[in-house]
């Protein structure tokens, strides 16, 4: 197998490798180890960490209940303008965040198209909250979720489902039973896919949410608010996105992908 | 392969030819983002007028980021900060020449148009459930703008208050010009009539207002030291000061 792969490959694939990993252990090699306690203490890394925690997951969840049925209406329904309509909502992935985060300010801020209404009808406001901190997220994950789940489906032979039927199956049976576990590791990736996402998330949480240790600062937004003050607490703080981010693209997507 | 590397060759010709072609002199200035308009639209053009073939490129950003890019990378000519403390930094190592005092800056409170918290003067910044946007601390105008707090003796109640720490100056703005804080403390430069911005100003009293005063000096080490003495003439003399007080600064 090995002699096979020609050798510039394995000379451009080296030279990738070195390429992405280099700064990363350039952060280990950099980190002053020597005080990490008190550096993690200093930059509020357990807050930022349970934070970071709470706001990536909940997005997923958010991406996974909006984002799966609007991948079955694009994957099955023949309505009019589909491809515009996947257009818009894959958008955020190429977006850069900060656009995203001015358009939900303009959208669902205290002086927005629609938050302006919910302010004076019900004294909702989003801006510097947790959940503005979440949605923000959810807007830049949840494409992710689509394109997966999409893709998922439409791999998925329709015979399995006409047989099912044709034995009685109703359809929200066989949706249940033959569709959702075929479905299964195309869902999982997508979700892995937009949970590691919604962690690295900044530009439109920080503009849209502002942020505030405790309420809307999530890792990235501590190590870009301690970078110059603390530069070693930020290098820190990095490194937990790091592990984490590794941690939830090794092992989560195997364990999930593979299961099967 | 084959198509690959007359590509890779080409891209690295085309970027070859970037600013080596002519013949200008570039000179580069880092300065405090809260210079950004009155140096792009005035000074740095007059300045080019005034001496053919020259060039001023700016680098704007927050004084602390643009010291550490001086110390790590060290390719500025002019250093133009919004603080002294960042300009000792810089006069440490590299260090400078020509250094002088340029301008000054006075905090000013911010509220949108409607003024939904109600804010009249610095005291109210107190008052329970005012939203209020502030920079982040070590940024110099977060800095600047907790020594006020603290001159007003409400500290703790604003800082209790804050909703978010925001980057730098113009975030803040945005932040208020947007509708979503309640008040917000920038310098009274970054919301001149030059820069455009849809807020209300609320003046905060001398005796609590902590007033930043700009340093600027010839990086040493500079590729175009006399220049950049000459940008520093031109900066302090009679014009450059008339530049700056239009844009909302006050002269030395």
């Amino acid at each position: 197998m090995r002699s096979r792969t020609p050798l510039p490959l394995w000379i451009l694939a080296g030279v990738g490798v070195v390429f992405v990993s280099l700064p990363l252990v350039a952060l280990v090699v950099r980190a002053p180890w020597d005080d990490i306690a008190t550096s993690l203490r200093g930059a509020g890394a357990s807050e930022a960490l349970r934070l970071s925690l709470v706001v990536s997951l909940t997005a997923t969840a958010l991406s996974l209940l909006l984002g799966v049925p609007l991948a079955w209406i694009l994957a099955r329904s023949r309505i009019p303008g589909r491809s515009v309509l996947r257009a818009i909502v894959v958008l955020p992935i190429v977006l850069p965040p900060v656009v995203g985060g001015i358009g939900l300010l303009a959208a669902l801020g205290r002086g927005g198209v629609v938050g302006q209404w919910m302010y004076a009808t019900f004294g909702l406001q989003l801006t510097f909250t947790t959940w503005g901190a979440i949605l923000a997220t959810t807007f830049v994950s949840m494409p992710l979720v689509v394109l997966a789940t999409e893709a998922g489906l439409r791999s998925i032979d329709r015979r399995y489902e006409q047989a099912a039927s044709a034995l009685g199956a109703s359809p929200r049976y066989s949706i249940r039973r033959v569709v959702l576990p075929m479905l299964g590791p195309q869902l999982a990736a997508g979700a892995v896919l937009a949970w590691a996402r919604a962690l690295g998330e900044f530009g439109a949480t920080i503009t849209f949410a502002g942020n505030l240790a405790g309420r809307t600062q999530t890792l990235p937004l501590a190590v870009y608010e301690t970078r110059l003050s603390d530069p070693g607490g930020a290098i820190f703080l990095s490194l937990i996105l790091v592990v984490l981010s590794i941690a939830v693209l090794v092992v989560m997507r195997d364990r999930l992908t593979q299961a099967r | 392969m084959r198509r690959v590397v007359p590509l890779i060759s080409a891209l690295v010709l085309l970027a070859g030819c970037g600013g080596t072609v002519d013949d200008t002199i570039e000179l580069t200035v880092f300065a405090a983002s809260s210079l950004s308009t009155a140096f792009t639209d005035e000074i740095g053009p007059a300045f080019e007028a005034q001496h053919e073939g020259t060039t001023v490129i700016f680098n704007f950003a927050a004084s602390d980021a643009l010291a550490a890019q001086i110390q790590s990378e060290g390719t500025a000519d002019v250093f133009a900060s919004a603080s002294g403390t960042w300009m000792d930094a810089v006069q440490d190592d590299p260090g400078v020449s020509d250094r002088q005092d340029f301008a000054q800056n006075r905090l000013v409170i911010i509220t949108p148009p409607e003024n939904p918290g109600g804010i009249g003067s610095i005291e109210d910044l107190a008052n329970e459930g005012v939203q209020l946007v502030l920079a982040a601390e070590g940024v110099p105008v977060g800095d600047y703008s907790r020594e006020a707090l603290t001159n007003a003796g409400i500290a703790d109640e604003a800082e209790a208050n804050v909703v978010s720490n925001e980057e730098d100056n113009g975030s803040v703005v945005a932040k208020i010009a947007s509708g979503e804080g309640d008040a917000g403390i920038v310098y009274e430069s970054d919301i001149s009539a030059a820069a455009g911005n849809d807020v209300t100003a609320v003046q905060i009293p001398d005796d609590v207002n902590v007033i930043a005063t700009y340093p600027i000096a010839v990086v040493t080490g500079a590729p175009n030291a006399d220049l950049a003495a000459d940008f520093i003439t031109y900066v302090t003399g009679p014009d450059g000061q008339a530049s700056l007080e239009e844009y909302g600064f006050m002269p030395v």
